[in-house]
């Protein structure tokens, strides 16, 4: 009896062992203790700090070079920063921006550099080289001048395309605000301060910044590290020390109660929201640690309390998160979300009550749960990467934090009980002195925003603006906006005193120039020949009921609606069209055009599409045209520039303007000759 | 001597291992016919754990095209034991991260978790081999996502479509003629019975790699692998594989609209299956074209005639048959004429001129740092050793497929350039702006009524 109960015991026991019992998730094993690589560091006697980070997995080798300065302020050279390392990689006194191209593709390496940083990867047998190349471009680059010419012009051409785009306009706001135009963190890149960069501020800098003093050189891979340390005395041993002075800054505060700042886009369908501040928060302290997992599960992703709320719940938003930053001056906290008009102010209060809730101590287990072992998990793989290692060593070095800050932090973010949590809620989250910044329609969306804090308006570079002055004076209509334009330019008399005109201009784009003749005869047949090199690419013609278009890509006749927009654009001056009472405008903002006042009217053409003009308030003159298209990612907003009036048979014409090609690429008109009441053959506007 | 003679052997041994980075591995077959393949690293603790099933677009029924694809999606849905919902979650929960991918030969499904939780990767890909589930609430709420997921990466991407377009004239009348995104409209005619017998022909473990890499121990992986994927029956029903046989295609030339700013030229040729001879000197060409700041296309091209905004070459080789393009975007200002003439030239000079010592020598030094830099990742070696096995019967290619590379030579490149790159006998799409199309969509309609 006893023997057979224990053969049974041993089917069920082999049985139980087989069933796999898939109602619920196997157990984790013990988790292994994480082991950070180790490096062998040393400083050579002109001060640079080496770090060797050996691993042999694979026979690569990579060198990341830092500069470990103080954040410095460019004044009304704002950009310049950012052209130093792409410029030192165009130019050696040894090589041509060619040669460094086909040097390094020959050994299959990568080379890159910035401000603060030159950084080269490639096979380890090629070692000795891609030190060679790197070191060439670290200290022997010649800065050349055509090329600092093609880096302005795509610098700007991006700047132009950035004044119509919320996030860029938001994030000019938000660095103003929170860290005011006198920190290095509060300067803005303009199309001025782009200009004033000459080569020498460029040299200057490099002369002065690029000094081993206050340099790390991170070696990752595998290498030898006594034959490296020997390549390393010999590539960076006599790279001199220089005098790194060490600017300090006041600390930026959070304002006393909180603050709306607005900047209007009287053509916006979606209002950027930004709730940010400074904070003191210093890089590597246990702070950064507990605000991390704090920030994780305010709105560190798609599983966390701003995204459940203002997505999941209420479908505001595709998405809203937040950030809470540490630095070595000033960190920042920031929620931010992009909302319909409407529900811009039920958005914000959304977004303080999920940070309210924090300060609570409003959390549940699983959210804890889940925010340290999604941290935890993503720890453990950046391990994977030798990099990561190069990055702590270089962090502890630079810092000065505790030696073992890495190898204990995920035992702290794992001791993090919920108390913890709402502790370092209390003290980084501030629901009272924050800047609200949103970027949107100003008419539809203030009102609802004066409940939070006393509004204050801005410019698309953070520059505060008079809303008093934006306000549309009383009893001023479309049609006095666009007559006083027409006295502006010359009156109506002049105007139609000119019955055909002829009009060459020059447009460059992407380094690209094309020359464009446009000829006109009133009221509305006109001719536009696109030219390069004397050969016509495109022609499009109107004959005053119907337009034709060719060039390379066939040709196409224009007829119905399409047709109706053309013949007011073949006007010659179109502003004598808008004043007809089939056309339908409104008045409809003071916006801020390039820092003045300008008023915008609403024009609906015939074919139905909607534009906006900009009429500068004071001289009266056309600066800006905005046209909101469907494109592949929804609506958005195409704007032309116009500048630069000059008068020709009595009458001003904008010689300088800017279409877009794209959004974010525009080109560049010029006009070169406008010539009035021309001898011209009417033959020309025929359509054949 | 004999003692000498070993020291010898030893030495040559390790320094042979020293150089080679050799990626170790073991693989078996469980019993229902699952493959297997492991690769320990106990350096990091994290373990990439992937399922490859050998099921393409390739493979998909005519008027089901799209089902491989909408299966990479249906396969998040559950289990009997995991809810709607829940699969992202639970890997994100134990600090992992997942993914998957659809190729016309292959569908991969991958997490890479913390080790300590290789079990539940094992569970969580072994719930979905036995019994995913297939049911009308999913099917229809991952036809709306897949939608989503074409208009988006397709429909509304500049220059998205250019592998459909491609693909539709190269591999005309073969399973490659159409891409793993395949068609509305085959989705939405099928109904779950297409979708159960899909799985239960495809999905099977006959028809499946287990690649594991990362910190585990041997013994105790193929214990836990037996034990998830041990019961899972194997598939009854033929596995169908598709030949392909490529016909000569003539000079074909067709116009494409499409939702960009700047026109662009594509040129396909007709090119032999991964893996053969001539494939990997087609790699080597598409280097000397495009590869790097120096490439012929990037400096003749782009930098010196300034006819391009972009220029390149990429050779797609799939498992059966090939195809090589090369494409421009135009500048502004120029005409896709003069593009066309220019990537030809390009073209032209490769099969007429010998190329020199040194930029042969860089095409090698690139295409062994690339090799290189391929298995830097855990869930890199997972894939390449599933994917080398599935494709060429060998894993060991992950640690020797560079000499099929380095084999190649400078009389190799003019000969395949000659034997593919033939504009009789290629496909060349111009890409256009949608503003410049001729007739208006409407009209047409009203001209067929």
């Amino acid at each position: 009896m006893k023997y057979l109960f224990s053969i049974l015991f041993a089917v069920l026991c082999i049985s139980v062992a087989a069933q796999v019992d898939r109602s619920k998730l196997p157990e984790p094993a013990t988790p292994k203790p994480i082991k950070i690589g180790n490096y062998e560091s040393f400083e050579l006697k002109n001060g640079l700090k080496v770090f060797i980070i050996e691993n042999n997995k694979l026979p690569r080798v990579s060198y990341n070079l830092i500069l470990d300065r103080e954040p410095i302020m460019e004044g009304d050279k704002v950009g310049y920063l950012s052209m130093v390392g792409q410029m030192m990689r165009r130019g050696t006194e040894t090589r041509t921006k060619e040669q460094i191209d086909e040097e390094v593709d020959f050994i299959g390496a990568s080379l890159g550099a910035g401000s603060t940083s030159v950084f080269a990867s490639g096979l380890s047998k090629y070692n000795e080289k891609i030190l060679e190349l790197m070191t060439d471009v670290a200290f022997n680059p010649i800065f050349p001048k055509d090329e600092l010419e093609k880096i302005r012009e795509q610098t700007i051409s991006n700047l132009a395309a950035a004044k119509e785009d919320p996030g860029a306009i938001a994030s000019n706001l938000n660095s103003v605000l929170v860290y005011g135009k006198d920190h290095p963190y509060g300067e803005i890149e303009t199309e001025e301060t782009v200009s004033n960069i000459t080569i020498d501020d460029l040299k200057a800098y490099h002369a002065k910044y690029f000094r081993p003093n206050i340099a790390y050189l991170a070696i990752v891979g595998d290498v030898n590290p006594k034959a490296t340390k020997k390549l390393v005395k010999t590539y960076f041993g006599s790279w001199e020390q220089g005098e790194v002075e060490k600017p300090t800054y006041t600390v930026p505060q959070a304002p006393e109660k909180n603050v709306v700042g607005i900047v209007n886009r009287s053509n916006a369908v979606q209002t950027s929201i930004n709730v940010t501040y400074p904070v003191e928060l210093m890089i590597g302290t246990d702070d950064q640690i507990k605000a991390r997992v704090m920030n994780t599960i305010l709105g560190g992703g798609g599983s966390a309390k701003l995204f459940m709320n203002l997505r999941e719940d209420k479908g505001y938003t595709y998405g809203s998160y937040s950030s809470l930053s540490a630095d070595e001056l000033v960190g920042r906290f920031n929620a931010s979300a992009q909302v319909r008009n409407e529900v811009t102010d039920s958005a914000i209060v959304e977004i303080f009550y999920e940070m309210e809730q924090m300060k609570k101590g409003n959390i549940t287990d699983e959210e804890l749960e889940l925010a340290k072992n999604s941290i935890s998990g993503s720890f453990s793989r950046s391990l994977e990467r030798p990099q990561t290692v190069a990055n702590f060593a270089l962090n502890t070095a630079r810092y000065k934090l505790p030696e073992d800050y890495y190898a204990t932090y995920l035992q702290k973010v794992q001791a993090m009980s919920k108390e913890d949590v709402m502790e370092i809620a209390e003290k980084y989250i501030k629901t009272e002195n924050a800047y609200i910044n949103v970027v949107g329609k100003a008419s539809e969306i203030e009102e609802g925003l004066k409940a939070f804090g006393e509004l204050k308006y801005y410019d698309t570079y953070g520059n505060e603006v008079d809303p008093s002055l934006s306000k549309l004076p009383e009893g001023l209509t479309a049609k006095k906006v666009l007559e006083k334009y027409i006295d502006a330019i010359g009156g109506m008399d002049k105007i139609r005193a000119i019955q055909k005109m002829t009009m060459t201009m020059e447009a460059s784009v992407m380094g690209q120039t094309m020359n464009m003749e446009i000829s006109k005869m009133a009221p509305n047949k006109s001719l536009t020949e696109v030219k390069m090199a004397g050969n016509v690419m495109q022609k499009i013609v109107f004959d005053g009921e119907k337009g034709a278009m060719s060039g390379m890509q066939g040709n196409q006749e224009v007829t119905g609606d399409a047709a109706l927009d053309m013949a007011m654009g073949s006007a010659i001056v179109e502003e004598l069209v808008y004043l007809r009472d089939d056309i339908s405008t409104e008045l409809v903002a003071v916006e801020q055009v390039d820092g003045k006042d300008a008023y915008g009217v609403e024009v609906k053409s015939p074919a139905g599409k909607v534009s906006v003009r900009y009429y500068d308030a004071e001289s009266g003159l056309l600066v800006k045209v905005s046209n909101t298209v469907e494109g592949p990612q929804g609506a958005m907003t195409l704007t032309s520039d116009f500048g630069d009036y000059k008068e020709f048979g009595g009458v001003l014409f904008a010689t300088s303007l800017t279409q877009p090609m794209n959004p974010q690429i525009k080109m560049n008109i010029a006009v070169k000759e406008i010539v009035v009441n021309p001898d011209l053959d009417e033959a020309i506007f025929k359509i054949e | 001597m004999r003692n000498t003679l070993k020291l010898v052997c030893l030495f040559a041994t390790l320094g042979v291992l020293a150089q080679e980075k050799r990626i170790e591995f073991e693989e078996y077959d469980l019993d229902n016919g699952l493959h297997v393949i492991l690769h320990q690293d106990n350096t990091t603790p994290i373990v990439n754990v992937s399922v490859l099933y050998h099921v393409g677009s390739k493979n998909e029924p005519e008027g089901r095209t799209g089902f491989a694809h909408f299966f990479e999606h249906l396969m998040f849905e559950g289990s009997p034991n995991i809810p709607r919902g829940e699969f992202f979650k639970i890997i994100q929960n134990a600090g992992g991260q997942l993914n998957a991918n659809t190729s016309n030969d292959r569908t991969f499904y991958y997490e890479t978790l913390p080790s300590h939780q290789l079990e539940l990767g094992l569970y969580m890909e072994s719930e979905r081999m036995l019994h995913a589930k297939i049911d009308s609430t999913g099917i229809a709420t991952q036809k709306e996502v897949v939608k989503e997921e074409k208009r988006q990466r397709v429909d509304n991407q500049p220059y998205g479509s250019i592998l459909e377009e491609t693909f539709s004239r190269v591999f005309k009348g073969t399973p490659y003629e159409w891409t793993p995104i395949g068609s509305f409209e085959d989705i939405d005619a099928a109904n779950e019975e297409d979708f159960k017998d899909f799985f239960a022909t495809f999905y099977v473990p006959n028809n499946a790699t287990l690649s594991i890499a990362g910190d585990i121990e041997i013994a105790e992986t193929k214990r836990l692998v037996e034990k998830y994927f041990g019961e899972i029956p194997k598939g009854t029903k033929e596995i169908p594989r598709p030949t392909v046989e490529m016909k000569k295609l003539g000079d074909v030339q067709a116009e494409v609209f499409d939702n960009i700013q700047l026109p662009a030229v594509i040129q396909a040729y007709q090119m032999a299956e991964q893996g053969s001879e001539d494939y990997y000197a087609m790699q080597m060409l598409t280097t000397l074209l495009s590869g790097g700041q120096s490439s012929r296309f990037q400096k003749e091209i782009v930098d010196n005639q300034q006819l391009a905004v972009a220029a390149g070459s990429f050779p797609f080789a799939l498992e059966d048959a090939g195809v090589f393009i090369s494409f421009g975007i135009m500048n502004m200002g120029k005409t896709t004429e003069d593009l066309q003439a220019a990537m030809d030239a390009e073209i032209e000079r490769v099969k007429n001129e010998q190329i020199d010592d040194r930029e042969f020598q860089k095409l090698r030094n690139q295409i062994e740092n690339s090799f290189v830099s391929s298995n830097s990742t855990m869930s890199g070696i997972a894939e390449s050793l599933a994917d080398y096995h599935v494709y060429f019967g060998d894993a060991n290619l992950i640690n020797n497929e560079l000499d099929r590379y380095m084999a190649v030579t400078k009389e190799d490149l003019k000969r395949v350039a000659k034997k593919y790159l033939d504009p009789t006998n290629r496909v060349q799409l111009v890409y256009l702006p949608k503003s410049a199309q001729q007739q208006p969509e409407g009209e047409q309609l009203e001209a067929d009524q």
